[in-house]
């Protein structure tokens, strides 16, 4: 496309203001800057559906005179800071072009140049890492591509392009953004708007509904309004962060995002819901988190949990500063090994032995590869072995592995004990891929043990197994139920040790007290005299005994 | 005159100058503020703008009875709607007002002393 007409332009001004309005919830929740007050999104909406309108009555061949009426609009609807920001990058588009019929590409560049000119000249001490530095790195692409570029759709992605990297750089710019984990909430808005015109140059539809695959940038934008709003541990009036997901089922309560949100809404603050077809994310502040799960069930099914109590939390913030962010990242470690654990006890062990960092996570709590990847750059390593711990997470982490542009290696361990023997065959003067065969290796040798529960009836490898009976699990394969823990882990021992054995090493779970674990080890040693026993206090959830035996 | 906080240790004491200031710095952050004019323009002899050494010419801090007044006189860019950009000044400045110092503010009235406009 050569030239753009006014007829065009107006029917891009609507595509835009469209898209924005699909997004306005999302860009409201990112709001934390100028003051935290959730409404950059509604604003912005507001300001551009008032432009839209006053186009949409006005069309006329002659862009210059569609251009005024989108000016005029924006500035009769002007709300917030980023409504009349918007409105002056238009007011300054407009007035640039308002004797021109067609817009080439080079006059559409230097168009958008000229409104963020107008738009920078209205304030004495503008503010970097807003929608004001989005809208003129935009704008400085557009010059550039110029240049070069006659086709406007070619130069309109570039514009596009370079926006959302603009506003990927905001944190860097505006503290307070990096502080909270989010984007400029005015700079997203700009992006939706671009976004809009894009396609709508391409002839493309736009999907209806953004469904965030993550909810982590609003959670710690409404996070971040929370802690500002409270001096005082005191003050917390919803006590419990709540996060869950709802699978829909047939046969239970049809899914209606308004009245749920409306409903949820009573039991708390800080409401965020997030819904495609088949699954809900839900984030709530709430002083009943029971409550609030046992509605979320009359939906379907719950999955992944996560309930924080932010009293607590919030005396540790209070307290000591942000330390909680980055625990373990003091010290760089330029060839690490990264790897994933449940419970504080099982963590300090592997750190003992050499892990750099442990992520929390194991078999109902998954890390994804974002949080291994996160991990890994928080360590500043150059060089990284990544141990899963859980077959469930080899995947995750080989994809972290390929993500990252350091050297990085997964060793496949199944389970903590496995972790353990790799760990300790780490050699740091050897190569990633000699560490990897080599842990590897070790890793096989050691058998292990765990003792968990049932969560409901099942017949497993001919073993009857009913709901909450302990269960002995050898290597993977489930090898005694029985109600009795003490029966369970005793016969399950005597599964693991034979004539060979000789370091055995018991971790006992938060539900264990350390006088069973050490009557446990005696047993052991009566099992074959040979043997030395290791007991650690694990503090690991759900398994009350883990079980590795070289 | 001051603001006078009272804590178990002691007193604090804030100055009206330093809650100006700080109010200060907080509009002209505000998009569409382009200065921050006096309050009285003919005795004062100053019909621009004001620098940042003399905001709390164009900044007055009030205390009625217990409460907090702010009255900030401000020039605006031309072009831009204005009572849309006194608003957000309103709002930025008890926020940062609030944050900063812990106290309430009671109003912030903005008086709209100039228009400039920038030429293009």
């Amino acid at each position: 496309m050569k030239s753009l007409n006014g007829i065009m332009f107006a029917e891009m001004v609507q595509m835009g203001s469209h898209h924005l309005y699909q997004n306005a919830d999302y860009v409201d929740a990112l709001n934390v800057f100028p003051v935290p007050d959730g409404d950059t999104g509604t604003n912005m909406n507001l300001s551009m559906s008032s432009g839209a309108k006053e186009t949409e009555s006005n069309v006329q061949e002659h862009i210059g005179k569609t251009a005024e009426a989108l000016s005029k609009g924006l500035l009769m609807g002007a709300r917030g800071n980023s409504g009349v920001i918007l409105s002056q990058l238009f007011r300054g588009f407009g007035k640039f072009i308002v004797n021109e019929k067609e817009l080439t590409a080079q006059k559409l560049a230097e168009a958008l140049q000229h409104g963020v000119e107008t738009a920078y000249k209205a304030v004495m001490k503008p503010v970097e890492g807003t929608i004001l530095t989005v809208a003129k790195d935009a704008a400085a692409k557009a010059v550039e591509l110029s240049k070069t570029e006659d086709d406007i759709i070619v130069l309109f992605e570039g514009v596009v392009t370079e926006a959302k990297a603009s506003l990927e750089r905001t944190p860097d710019l505006l503290p307070i953004l990096k502080e909270v984990g989010v984007v400029d909430s005015g700079g997203q808005g700009l992006v939706y708007v671009y976004e809009g015109f894009l396609a709508c140059l391409k002839g493309e539809q736009l999907p209806e509904k953004h469904v965030h695959d993550s909810m982590d940038d609003l959670v710690s934008a409404e996070h971040h309004k929370t802690i500002a709003g409270f001096m005082d541990t005191s003050d917390i009036e919803f006590g419990y962060c709540t996060e869950f997901m709802v699978k829909f089922e047939e046969g239970k309560k049809e899914f209606n995002e308004a009245s749920f949100r409306s409903d949820l809404s009573q039991y708390g603050d800080s409401l965020l819901v997030i819904s495609d077809d088949e699954i809900a994310k839900i984030h709530i502040h709430s002083e009943e988190p029971g409550k609030v799960l046992t509605y979320g069930q009359d939906y379907g099914s719950l999955i992944s949990m996560k309930i924080e109590n932010m009293r607590q939390q919030h005396t540790d913030i209070v307290g000591e500063g942000y330390k909680k962010n980055k625990p373990q990242a003091d010290v760089k470690h330029p060839y690490a090994v990264v790897t994933v654990a449940m419970g504080e006890g099982i963590a300090e062990l592997l750190r003992s032995i050499g892990a750099a960092y442990v992520i929390e996570g194991g078999q109902t709590m998954n890390p994804s590869t974002e949080d291994i990847v996160n991990a890994i750059k928080s360590v500043d390593a150059e060089r990284v072995l990544i141990l899963p711990n859980n077959k469930n997470i080899i995947m995750a982490a080989e994809q972290a592995a390929q993500v990252l542009d350091i050297e990085a290696a997964v060793v496949p361990t199944k389970d903590v004990p496995q972790g353990m023997s790799a760990i300790l065959a780490f050699n740091p003067n050897a190569s990633v891929e000699d560490n990897k065969k080599a842990m590897s290796r070790a890793s096989e040798h050691v058998k292990s043990g765990s003792v968990t529960f049932a969560v409901r009836d099942t017949s497993i490898d001919g073993i009857e197994i009913k709901k909450d009976d302990f269960m002995g699990i050898s290597q993977g394969k489930i090898v005694i139920a029985d109600t009795s823990l003490d029966t369970v882990t005793k016969e399950l021992a005597k599964k693991l040790i034979d004539d060979e054995s000789e370091i055995v090493t018991i971790l006992y779970g938060e539900d264990v007290t350390e006088e069973d674990a050490s009557n446990l080890g005696e047993f052991i040693e009566s099992l074959n005299d040979e043997v030395e026993v290791e007991i650690h206090n694990g503090k690991q959830p759900l398994y009350p005994y883990i079980i590795a035996v070289e | 005159m001051s603001i006078e906080l009272k804590n178990e240790y002691g007193q604090i004491d804030i100055s009206n100058d330093v809650i100006a200031q700080i109010a200060g710095g907080a509009a002209i952050e505000c998009y569409g503020i382009v200065g921050m004019a006096t309050k009285h323009q003919i005795r004062d002899g100053l019909t621009d703008i004001l620098r940042k050494e003399n905001f709390a010419k164009g900044v007055i801090v009030r205390q009625v009875e217990s409460d907090l007044i702010i009255d900030m006189y401000v020039i605006i860019s031309y072009g831009t709607k204005i009572s849309e950009v006194a608003y957000q000044v309103q709002s930025k400045v008890k926020y940062t007002v609030n944050k900063t110092l812990g106290m309430p503010v009671k109003a912030v009235n903005i008086y709209v002393q100039g228009v400039r406009v920038t030429n293009s």
